[in-house]
């Protein structure tokens, strides 16, 4: 909603039609003489090499999974086989056109995409670098196997580095490039501009788009590469990322960052979506590269290409990078590839005919070019029976040595068992920024950084009385103040959402940030959460730090793939090579009822690899939103809404006015007492703190409260020590109870301080049924009534007095309900 | 005639705001409709239209003081 851009009626409002960029359809032309004047025979010959590398190193695999053998080299390979027999021509073109800078991110059949980038940047990069880059790879070791198992000088022994380094990979060894932690379909190896393959169909659109922003906003050389199947224009997320990628902002809006994002995707189009056959059956666009059309008036430059042909790709490949580094991206190449092999070594080829199978037997790009070679006179049938040896010797060397534990080590999980668990997080966390951020205008200028330095830190006055949010410092101000110093002291750091710009989101916490930071430091995002997620994590991967937000936690849904698998899982996918400095801000809605008012934060907690933080007052919020901002690992934030006015109301002292941190994964006691203590989560803190007085007053029974402010991490030593001294446990949560975070720590908690226990511990949560809205909202949340309740009748049934709250009902009668 | 221009109700839950910018000043002719005053909520800056066509004749409250909603900030003077 920016006001420089107008909707103007006059012009809305006119009659006329669309017209689109056209869409070539295999359009190269170049006739072969000139290429090869261009690049040479020992060029042209090295295009057929490295086919034939792909080709034999698959067949290798192909073979182990149907015949638990390779060239009499025995081995039970247990893992997947996605192969791209019949593609290579796309794999080798592509890379042909691209440097070691520019990043390629794949997918679940991207064994060949790997090696032709692989063996591309060892032919462009020199011998020095290319030593420092094994020599510095997992302290020398993959090196170390490679140079005594398999040997090579200069350029061959990269090579060998290389292949042997992928085997190994997707052998899940200890030296495999990711640590054995990838696999084959997750294989990468940055130094060569080789970044994550993915098996989420399509989940390389958004993060290589992330990574596109943080080459532009770096002012790092190079594009990226997204490249996916055919099967992946039927996702979502791949449709919201190219749409990302199209913003008109990047032109209309962003200064002197003007121009758009490098990043090319790239279709291996192969006709069938496993076995779904894109044109004439599960797609309508009957050419892959017409959804060009449908993202911008450029139609993304999109073209579709022979990918039989490596030379047309090349030129298609070299033609798109020329523009994306011009500042006219994104691109958009349909490269038609006909896969021989089956989806995966399971498949039956049931969805196609045999017939059609031998059509495209010529069309081969192997057979093709080769026949090309030797008609040319560039290779003989001696040169190139040469050729096809020294390749089948070189896999056959580097599988040899693959399954050979000595040279590589299988990942001991039983000497060390939780090795894997090691790799999840860094928990690192940077030093305070302090390197100036370039600004529109100094924070001072801002009314919002006036208006909150008139306010009190404390929120209570010298009587009791609680300020009002326009008088002291609130939540918001808290997460405000600790954005704020972010964002303008370290320059790698950007923020987007849905409204977060002149809106400053939609609950106001970056009010008054537009002010202050150019529109590509923060900006607002399209309704995409998926694409929020996943370029946060691509910008994360290139280098950067993101902090994104989802307007309501409700919309986690949304996100789901780029939360749980992508946010989660490349720190530990990598081995701990690649660093995920995300935070997603959530928050957690209040009378809007059943799909803007759920507290999902089990949903996240539950998922391996991400660190969950729920603060409650605004020097937690302030505090906890540094340490999020500053930690190397990924971070989901929730705020809930009705909590963004509170102010400060348990540190006397109130919140600093300076840079502060609150380490994360540390509970803390809100109120001392010695019958009973209370553990919440999020907003159930107030009521917990009320019930508290009230048990107090009416009941004689003191409770202590502690607040969880952290979920993962999660430090029980401070609530044990206080079960240890009441022997009775109360957890308040506004989530629905079943599977909640709470449940989890109840758990937890009874069977580590089990001695202490005098009761039960007992869960108070939501209902396992949807919110309501506004009106029934105090019957859903447990309110002060309810907590009362528990007390007087699971605690101290002595002190039981007449039901206040609602819940009369029985959880058994409820759980066979299904509720 | 003097018309009050008062603080208007921002929110279910917002009691008071602060008066962040008057956009114009004391003798200042003003329109019916014309932003004259922005003011801020905890949540949301917005701007305040002149309920009525005259000569903005006093400014209540100054720019930087918070106001409850219904108080009378700014009086207008029409004909």
């Amino acid at each position: 909603m920016p006001k420089e851009i107008t909707v103007d009626p006059a012009i809305v409002r006119q009659k006329s039609t669309l017209s689109f960029a056209e869409i070539p359809v295999n359009a190269y032309a170049t006739p072969f003489a000139e290429e090869r004047a261009r690049r040479g025979d020992a060029a042209l010959t090295e295009i057929l090499r490295h086919m034939l590398v792909i080709r034999e190193f698959e067949s290798m695999l192909g073979s182990f999974k149907a015949t638990g053998a390779y060239a009499g080299i025995p081995f039970n390979y247990k893992g997947p086989a996605h192969l791209s027999i019949g593609q290579e021509g796309a794999a080798v073109g592509a890379a042909l056109a691209l440097e070691p800078d520019d990043h390629i991110f794949g997918s679940h059949r991207s064994h060949g995409e790997f090696i032709a980038k692989g063996l591309s940047a060892i032919a462009r990069l020199d011998e020095a670098s290319l030593q420092a880059i094994m020599g510095g790879h997992q302290d020398g070791a993959l090196l170390q196997s490679v140079t005594s198992h398999l040997g090579g000088e200069g350029k061959a022994l990269a090579e060998n580095f290389l292949l042997f380094g992928l085997l190994a990979e997707i052998f899940m060894r200890a030296n495999g490039f990711n640590g054995g932690m990838g696999g084959s379909m997750h294989a990468f190896f940055p130094p060569f501009g080789a970044y994550p393959n993915n098996a989420i169909v399509g989940a390389s659109g958004g993060i290589a788009t992330g990574a596109a922003l943080r080459k532009k906003l770096s002012g790092a050389t190079g594009i990226t590469v997204a490249n996916s199947g055919d099967g992946s224009t039927g996702c979502g997320p791949v449709w919201e990322a190219m749409n990302f990628a199209s913003m008109a902002q990047f032109d209309t809006l962003w200064g002197d960052k003007q121009g758009g994002l490098p990043v090319l995707f790239f279709f291996n189009n192969n006709f069938y979506a496993m076995g779904g056959q894109t044109i004439g059956e599960t797609m309508g666009w009957d050419r892959l590269s017409r959804i060009g059309a449908a993202i911008n008036p450029a139609s993304m430059h999109a073209e579709t290409v022979d990918g039989s042909n490596p030379l047309a790709v090349a030129d298609a490949v070299a033609r798109k990078r020329a523009l994306l580094l011009d500042g006219k991206g994104p691109a958009l190449l349909d490269v038609e590839c006909y896969r021989i092999s089956g989806h995966s070594t399971t498949d039956a080829s049931a969805y196609r005919t045999r017939e059609e199978m031998q059509l495209w037997e010529p069309h081969d790009p192997i057979a093709l070019f080769q026949a090309k070679l030797l008609a040319e006179g560039i290779l003989t049938d001696a040169s190139l029976a040469a050729l096809r040896e020294q390749v089948v010797a070189q896999i056959t060397a580097v599988t040899a040595a693959a399954v050979n534990p000595e040279a590589a080590p299988i990942v001991d999980v039983r000497a060390d068992p939780t090795l894997i668990g090691k790799l999840m997080f860094s928990h690192n966390e940077i030093p305070v920024p302090a390197t100036p951020a370039p600004l529109i205008a100094q924070p001072e200028t801002s009314a919002r950084i006036r208006q909150n330095a008139k306010k009190a830190r404390f929120g209570l006055s010298e009587t009791g009385e609680k300020l009002s949010a326009m008088r002291a410092i609130t939540l918001r101000d808290g997460l405000f103040e600790s954005v704020l110093h972010h964002m303008v002291n370290d320059p790698s750091l950007i923020a987007y959402g849905e409204e977060c710009r002149e809106w400053g989101g939609a609950f106001g916490v970056y009010r008054g940030l537009s002010d202050i930071l150019p529109h590509d430091r923060l900006f607002n995002s399209p309704i995409s959460e998926a694409a929020i997620v996943a370029t946060a994590v691509g910008y994360a991967l290139e280098g950067g730090r993101s902090l994104v937000e989802l307007m309501y936690g409700d919309f986690i849904g949304r996100a789901g793939d780029e939360i749980f698998n992508q946010m989660a899982k490349w720190q530990s996918m990598s081995a701990a090579a690649l660093k995920v400095p995300v935070v997603l801000r959530c928050s957690i809605g209040s009378k809007y009822g059943a799909q803007h008012s759920q507290d999902w934060s089990a949903l996240v907690a539950h998922i391996p690899g991400l660190k969950v933080i729920y603060p409650a007052t605004p020097y937690d919020a302030k505090g906890l939103l540094a340490s999020a901002l500053s930690s190397d690992d990924p971070v989901v934030f929730f705020e809930s809404q009705r909590l963004y006015d509170v102010v400060e109301q348990f540190r006397p002292e109130g919140v600093p006015t300076e840079y502060f941190r609150v380490p994360i994964g540390e509970p803390d006691i809100k109120r001392v007492g010695s019958d009973l203590t209370i553990l919440t989560i999020g907003p159930s803190l107030y009521s917990a703190i009320a019930a508290a007085e009230q048990l107090e007053t009416n009941h004689g029974i003191s409770a202590e409260i502690i607040d969880a402010r952290t979920l993962v991490p999660f430090h029980y030593e401070k609530v044990l020590e206080s079960v240890r001294k009441t022997g009775r446990l109360l957890l308040v949560s506004e989530a629905s109870e079943r599977g909640s975070f709470a449940m989890t720590l109840s758990s937890n908690i009874t069977r580590f301080a089990y001695g202490d226990l005098k009761a039960a511990p007992r869960v108070l949560g939501s209902p396992n049924w949807i919110v309501p809205g506004a009106e029934m909202e105090s019957t859903y949340f447990p309110q002060v009534e309810d907590i009362l309740d528990v007390v007087t009748s699971d605690f101290f049934p002595e002190k039981r007095v007449n039901r206040r709250g609602v819940r009369n009902w029985d959880d058994l009668e409820l759980a066979r309900l299904a509720l | 005639m003097d018309i009050p221009l008062l603080m208007p109700q921002l929110g279910n839950e917002t009691t008071e705001a602060e008066l962040t910018e008057w956009l114009k000043s004391e003798g200042d002719a003003v329109t019916e409709g014309e932003q004259i005053l922005v003011v801020t909520t905890t949540k949301l800056s917005m701007e305040i239209e002149a309920p009525a066509t005259g000569v903005l004749k006093q400014i209540v409250v100054p720019e930087g003081d918070l106001a409850e909603i219904g108080t009378t900030l700014a009086i207008i003077a029409t004909e």
